[in-house]
């Protein structure tokens, strides 16, 4: 009797065992992504995986694609995604896997590339690395080792509703200085809507509305970064920057003119998406990721993008333009996995930027279950057809793009300016202790 | 005979003490003495390569964030453990008492542990930002003021703790001899100070437990502080696990975050031994 239930624990302790066991395997292959290679012949795939669904707003549509590729390829290859919980850093993730001897093959990251550089495998020569568009490489290039490639290429600014521009009679295109642009906001909340909303979320300010300052401090990227280095030495004054003291102007109006009032409360990216989509607000600092969400809210909407002017000269540099960056690079490791796991790797990549098929995945409308990246290599035929997709490909046709210098801030710098920035914005710092702040980020 | 014995009790000890003191040795031991290790490495999260001396604690002495959350943990410790206990030993008087629904009110002090932390800093996220406002006397959103959200962190926690530790209380209360309370009452003391010389003199051992409990958990929050406040307003909330946590995986300076964590645990255990040394002192024997 006694044994029996000895037995009997020793049963249950190893179902739940294999219960956890279980639930580990189902959380790394994923559900969608199961099937095996679609060729007949193909008995033993090479078994690849791919770390996170790159942006989690997109991530069902990534896992068809995945499943799509694993059913039809003819390389004999099987893709399994690996889920990762939302929030969650990438090294966080990562270094564990590392340690377990179970790296992914494939990972998306940009400001941890730097920690990645002597894992990964060196694109230099590849197929795919001579049809990424030019300038597009150069972040990932890390003492000549070209440690990762584009997914695509984002845009922000500020983004527009263009019904409201239009019954406020505003034409984005006639903005050429920070007095034009408050002109411009001005007019839109005398129609009726707010002219601007400019949200308080860390990331935006300290990621993306610093680089605005950033990218128009000079202008030759030599002369940007040659600020950054003196940052970073301690030795660079921001106050006596006039690039400076224009971005902070503009800061002040964006925060004058908000809906409602600039506070921290105003951090719920969704509260930003109705505004605008609704037509509460004209404008919204934003980027191109946020157009699914709008036209999700507002489907027949048209959603543009227009630039930030900071200078009040007519014609300074940068004025015109709009921000446009790589997000992602993709890399592949070397350190774990078989010179065929890195072909299959780069078998399915080549699949996605290169066939019919696979760019219909990556360039395709959210509608028909596409990913809606912004092609960033030569020889696509798909491209995103959407109101904001064709205004950022003029900017980038006519050459009006500002450069992601938020890409060369090293790690921990946008979390420290997103404070020292919100603390700005909320109106319990002056200029004086911003710049301070600021400046302290670099040198902490 | 005696070897037997020995043997015997060898094996008794091991058929008991197996498993868990091997799951104990490797998800606690080996991870502390590696984690040790990589403080006198170059460790950047996947490997080492070479021995860096104590550069890695130099760093931690030299980051002001860092004692800044030091600081504010040991406020948020010591307002956390006063006012915890102060509440918990209030309501395990209160549910002790001969009275109408005593069982059903235990119940009710308890549930807030039950639920775990994330959910209770959203739970409260959603009262301090959306409902509390609305009240008179309350006009603002606590979380986005530096000083009233630390003390919002505290309210919350209070609210969490209070509960266990009463049920540590009211066990400690029970148990405290009928006879000799009586016989105090024939001394001719009553209500308070019954209480101050006999009851809380005998209930020692559960104050010593139960700080040592508050103190502990005030030092390790993490999931509360979190889900709270993430560290807002402008990381002036950021506790101690959280920075620690911060500095490798955000900051990515993976070593300097691990020489935090063990200064945090030296701290930790030194405040922990001199509470209970303390403590004890105050226990007596029935």
């Amino acid at each position: 009797m006694r044994k029996t239930r000895w037995v009997a624990t020793l049963a249950a302790a190893s179902l739940v065992l294999v219960a956890c066991g279980d639930d580990d395997s189902g959380s790394t292959s994923g559900t969608a992504t199961d099937q095996t290679g679609g060729s007949g012949e193909c008995t033993s795939p090479t078994e690849i995986t791919w770390l996170g669904t790159i942006k989690i707003e997109i991530q069902d549509q990534f896992k068809a694609a995945i499943a799509d590729y694993n059913a039809t390829n003819t390389d004999c290859v099987k893709v399994t995604v690996i889920d990762t919980a939302q929030g969650e850093a990438f090294l966080q993730t990562v270094t564990p896997m590392y340690e377990a001897g179970k790296a992914p093959t494939i990972m998306t990251a940009l400001q941890e590339l730097p920690n990645m550089a002597d894992k990964v495998m060196d694109w230099t020569g590849q197929p795919l690395a001579d049809l990424a568009a030019p300038g597009t490489l150069d972040v990932a290039n890390i003492d000549g080792k070209q440690v990762g490639i584009p997914i695509t290429a984002e845009a922000f600014g500020l983004l527009y509703n263009k019904a409201v521009l239009d019954a406020a009679s505003v034409d984005p295109a006639s903005i050429a200085t920070r007095s034009d642009l408050a002109a411009a906001l001005d007019a839109i909340a005398a129609s009726g809507p707010a002219g601007v909303h400019f949200s308080g979320l860390w990331w935006s300010l300290g990621a993306h509305f610093t680089n605005i300052y950033h990218a128009n401090s000079a202008d030759t990227a030599e002369g940007r970064m040659a600020i950054l280095d003196q940052l970073k030495a301690g030795t660079y004054d921001l106050m006596s920057d006039q690039a400076f003291l224009d971005w902070l102007d503009t800061f002040d109006l964006l925060k004058a003119d908000t809906i409602d009032t600039a506070t921290i409360s105003d951090d719920d990216y969704n509260v930003g998406v109705e505004d605008l989509a609704s037509g509460d607000a004209g404008t919204w600092f934003m980027g191109n990721w946020a157009e699914p969400n709008l036209l999700e809210a507002t489907p027949d909407g048209e959603f543009g993008v227009m630039p930030v002017a900071i200078s009040d000269t007519e014609g300074a540099y940068g004025n015109d333009s709009i921000s446009v960056g790589v997000p992602f690079y993709m890399m592949i490791d070397q350190e774990q996995s078989t010179p065929e796991q890195r072909a299959a790797a780069i078998s399915v990549i080549t699949w996605f930027l290169t066939t019919p098929e696979g760019q219909a995945h990556w360039a395709g409308p959210i509608e028909s279950n596409g990913m809606s990246f912004i092609p960033v290599y030569d020889g696509f035929t798909v491209t995103p057809s959407t109101y904001m997709a064709a205004r950022i490909a003029e900017y980038i046709a006519d050459g009006k793009t500002l450069q992601w210098v938020n890409s060369a801030y090293p790690a921990g710098l946008q979390e420290c300016y997103g404070t020292a920035t919100q603390k700005y914005y909320d109106s319990v710092s002056d200029r004086e202790t911003l710049a301070k702040d600021m400046e302290a980020c670099w040198v902490a | 005979m005696a070897v037997s014995n020995r043997r015997q009790a060898i094996s008794r000890f091991l058929v008991f003490a197996f498993v868990p003191l091997s799951i104990f040795t490797l998800v606690l031991i080996v991870p502390f003495v590696r984690g040790i290790y990589f403080t006198f490495r170059d460790w950047d999260g996947f490997g080492s390569t070479k021995w860096v001396g104590f550069d890695n604690y130099v760093a931690v002495f030299h980051d002001d964030k860092f004692w800044h959350s030091l600081w504010l943990t040991l406020g948020y410790v010591l307002a956390t453990v006063v006012i915890t206990n102060l509440v918990a030993f209030g309501l395990a008087l209160l549910v002790t008492m001969p009275m109408r629904g005593m069982h059903a009110l235990r119940t009710v002090f308890f549930v807030p542990n039950l639920i775990g932390g994330v959910i209770l800093g959203l739970v409260w996220q959603f009262l301090f930002s959306k409902v509390i406002p609305q009240l008179p006397f309350f006009s603002s959103n606590w979380l986005l003021e530096t000083n009233k959200a630390f003390w919002a962190l505290v309210i919350v926690t209070v609210w969490q703790m209070s509960g266990y530790m009463m049920i540590v209380y009211v066990t400690a209360l029970m148990s405290v001899n009928p006879e000799v309370l009586e016989a105090s009452t024939i001394d001719g003391a009553t209500g308070f100070r019954q209480m101050l010389y006999i009851k809380i003199p005998l209930i020692a051992p559960a104050f010593t437990i139960s700080l040592f409990l508050t103190m502990r958990n005030a030092f390790m929050a993490y999931d509360l502080n979190l889900a709270l406040t993430n560290g807002n307003p402008y990381n002036s909330t950021e506790l101690m696990s959280l920075h620690v946590y911060r500095e490798a995986f955000t900051r990515l300076d993976f070593a300097t975050g691990q020489a935090q964590a063990v200064v945090m645990f030296i701290v930790v255990a030194a405040a922990a031994l001199v509470q209970v040394v303390i403590s004890k002192r105050f226990e007596v024997q029935a």
